[in-house]
């Protein structure tokens, strides 16, 4: 490391120290692989609306845009919440996320879980087959029908 | 003029109605959601992905990153909602980046995942809570004013077009009769 990065890494780090930085208890995940649908955190739980596949598309992209977490749900119904997707760390509104909204996915990635919560930082999305889950013959168009 | 006695039980009124104001002021409403818990939680605004990998940006990610809190116990509770239908609060949060705070809400311990609902929020315990509505005002900011911003938001638009409402290219609703 040369003067002038050892410069640039120290004045990074007071900015950080200056702006919130409080890194603690950072660990190692675990890797994994995830199969399951793209969805949006507050539905699947709230119960207040039937949160999977075409019936629910339009509502996953509508949150997804508004800044809810995005989690993928498996086969068993857990949730993993994802904070990134490769170099991209915006996992806010993230249009790129909200299109792929009810999507079956695959990916890899890295396992953390804390107080209750999986957090998956995905390194790569290995296979997007797109909305497979027809449930809008059901359920109409969540959660107004329209 | 009253009398000391009347005074006295007046003043216990007050005290009274106070007391229930301000109960009132601090207890989140109930959505009935399975597991919500009505909590007022006090803690640091992190970065989630700061807190968890060490992954830091200034600013918290300036907007970007999903945010909760780091309670006095270690604990780190994931906000994922604020009080805009369809909308998280990160807009309400990110001003605290680095500040310790209360946070008036809903704590969702879900088996599948446990996220924090925030309603209100304040740095100091003497002020009411401020409704978590900034994504509402920040969107109207941005794209003017809607009663549903979500049907009105210009790249949920583009995407809804683009894949339908469905998610599925040419898969469109029938129509209705």
């Amino acid at each position: 490391m040369t003067i002038m990065s050892q410069w640039r890494a120290a004045i990074l780090v007071a900015g950080l120290l200056s702006t919130g930085f409080t890194p603690a208890l950072a660990q190692d995940g675990q890797r994994v692989t995830i199969t399951g649908e793209i969805s949006d955190t507050w539905c699947s739980i709230s119960g207040l609306m039937f949160a999977k596949g075409t019936a629910h598309h339009q509502c996953a992209v509508w949150c997804a845009l508004g800044g809810i977490p995005v989690s993928i749900r498996d086969a068993g119904g857990n949730l993993y919440l994802v904070l990134k997707i490769g170099d991209d760390e915006d996992s806010v509104a993230n249009p790129r996320v909200a299109r792929m909204a009810t999507h079956e996915v695959s990916v890899d990635g890295e396992l953390l879980e804390r107080d209750g919560v999986k957090y998956l930082l995905v390194d790569r999305i290995a296979d997007d087959k797109g909305v497979i889950t027809m449930t809008h013959e059901e359920y109409g168009i969540q959660p107004f029908g329209n | 003029m009253r009398t000391q006695g009347e005074a006295a039980t007046w003043f216990r009124g007050l005290v009274l109605v106070g007391a229930l104001t301000s109960a009132h002021a601090i207890a989140a409403e109930a959505w009935n959601i399975p597991h919500e818990k009505a909590a007022v939680l006090k803690g640091r605004v992190v970065d989630a992905l700061c807190q968890l990998k060490g992954r830091c940006a200034p600013d918290c990610g300036g907007g970007k990153r999903q945010l909760g809190l780091v309670l006095a116990d270690g604990t780190f509770r994931l906000i994922a909602k604020g009080n805009v239908d369809f909308a998280g609060a990160v807009p309400d949060l990110i001003g605290y980046c680095g500040r310790d705070i209360e946070a008036d809400g809903l704590l969702i311990e879900n088996p599948a995942i446990t996220v924090f609902f925030v309603q209100g929020v304040r740095t100091d315990p003497a002020l009411p809570f401020t409704p978590t509505e900034r994504f509402k005002a920040e969107w109207e900011t941005r794209n003017g004013q809607a009663a549903e911003w979500w049907r009105a938001d210009p790249q949920a638009n583009r995407i809804i077009a683009e894949d339908g409402p469905f998610g599925i290219k040419g898969l469109l609703p029938k129509p209705k009769p």
